[in-house]
């Protein structure tokens, strides 16, 4: 089981966070024309790493707040966590 | 009309469990308590009110992690970022909130016929909690409530004595029964009173 620190609330069980996905995923800009093909990458592409990744988690059983975690997918160490609109 | 509790038809006084041969001083004491006021506070992002010109029952809002603001009646529970729990014995206060909670900076919903509480006292209620919680019951103190998860039930749990232990745990009224029954299984090794 992992531990994961929550910036607001400190170190908890991965049992109260649900797993967001890549954090370093962007959306294309809002009100713009779109290209298929990045909008499919925006949507369905994403990298699959061994090593240090960055996710998004939500402390969903917590402070239901969304923060950035960095993992190694390969040892489950995690090296850093942030808040959502913090820079990791 | 009388409301009905939560826990109303499955809460029954009486002893349970493994309490023969024990002392009564040494069983948990479970009771549900009802008939709070529970009001939710949530200050939106672009808000610049500041907090402590606000003042609920005599008690500010904290903006510090996990901390619990109370007094006799009254208990002020931060469970996120710009998110409080208000609990109290007063319902009359609802009134001063709604005054004093502007609709332009906070969202104030009244959550009492929401929740079920379940209050735990005795010493053996933290070993309780650890059958069922993830968290690190060495870091709890009075005056500290957390939001977290026993046996898959959400749950916040609000430490209000921690000489003679006595902890409040908030589930979703629909979640009281199930909660109700994890808390009364895992106290039955300890030997629990109703009351």
């Amino acid at each position: 089981m992992l531990h994961i620190k929550c910036p607001h609330c400190g170190l908890r069980s991965q049992n109260e966070f649900s797993y967001g996905g890549d954090g370093t995923v962007k959306r294309p800009e809002l009100n713009k024309e779109v290209p298929d093909k990045e909008w499919d990458t925006f949507v369905y592409l994403r990298k699959s790493p061994r090593g240090k990744h960055i996710e998004l988690w939500h402390h969903i059983s917590g402070c239901r707040q969304w923060i950035k975690v960095e993992r190694d997918t390969a040892t489950h160490e995690i090296f850093k966590t942030s808040k959502a609109n913090e820079d990791i | 009309m009388t409301p009905l509790s939560a826990l109303e038809n499955i809460h029954k006084k009486g002893l349970f469990g493994e309490h023969e041969s024990k002392e009564q001083k040494d069983l948990i004491k479970i009771s549900e308590i009802k008939n709070l006021l529970i009001v939710q506070v949530v200050q939106y992002k672009k808000s610049n009110v500041s907090l402590k010109d606000i003042k609920i029952d005599g008690l500010n809002l904290s903006s510090e992690a996990l901390k619990v603001t109370s007094n006799k009646d009254t208990r002020i529970l931060w469970t996120g970022p710009n998110n409080w729990l208000l609990v109290s014995e007063k319902k009359e206060i609802l009134k001063n909130i709604k005054n004093d909670f502007k609709d332009s900076d906070f969202a104030v919903t009244d959550l009492s016929h929401s929740r079920a509480i379940i209050q735990l006292e005795g010493k053996n209620s933290i070993e309780v909690l650890k059958k069922g919680c993830p968290f690190n019951f060495n870091e709890i103190e009075k005056n500290v409530c957390i939001n977290s998860v026993f046996n898959g039930i959400t749950i916040t749990i609000d430490m209000i004595e921690d000489n003679s232990i006595k902890i409040r745990l908030f589930a979703l009224r629909s979640f009281g029964e199930s909660l109700y029954h994890s808390v009364t299984d895992a106290c039955l090794e300890f030997g629990y009173k109703n009351i």
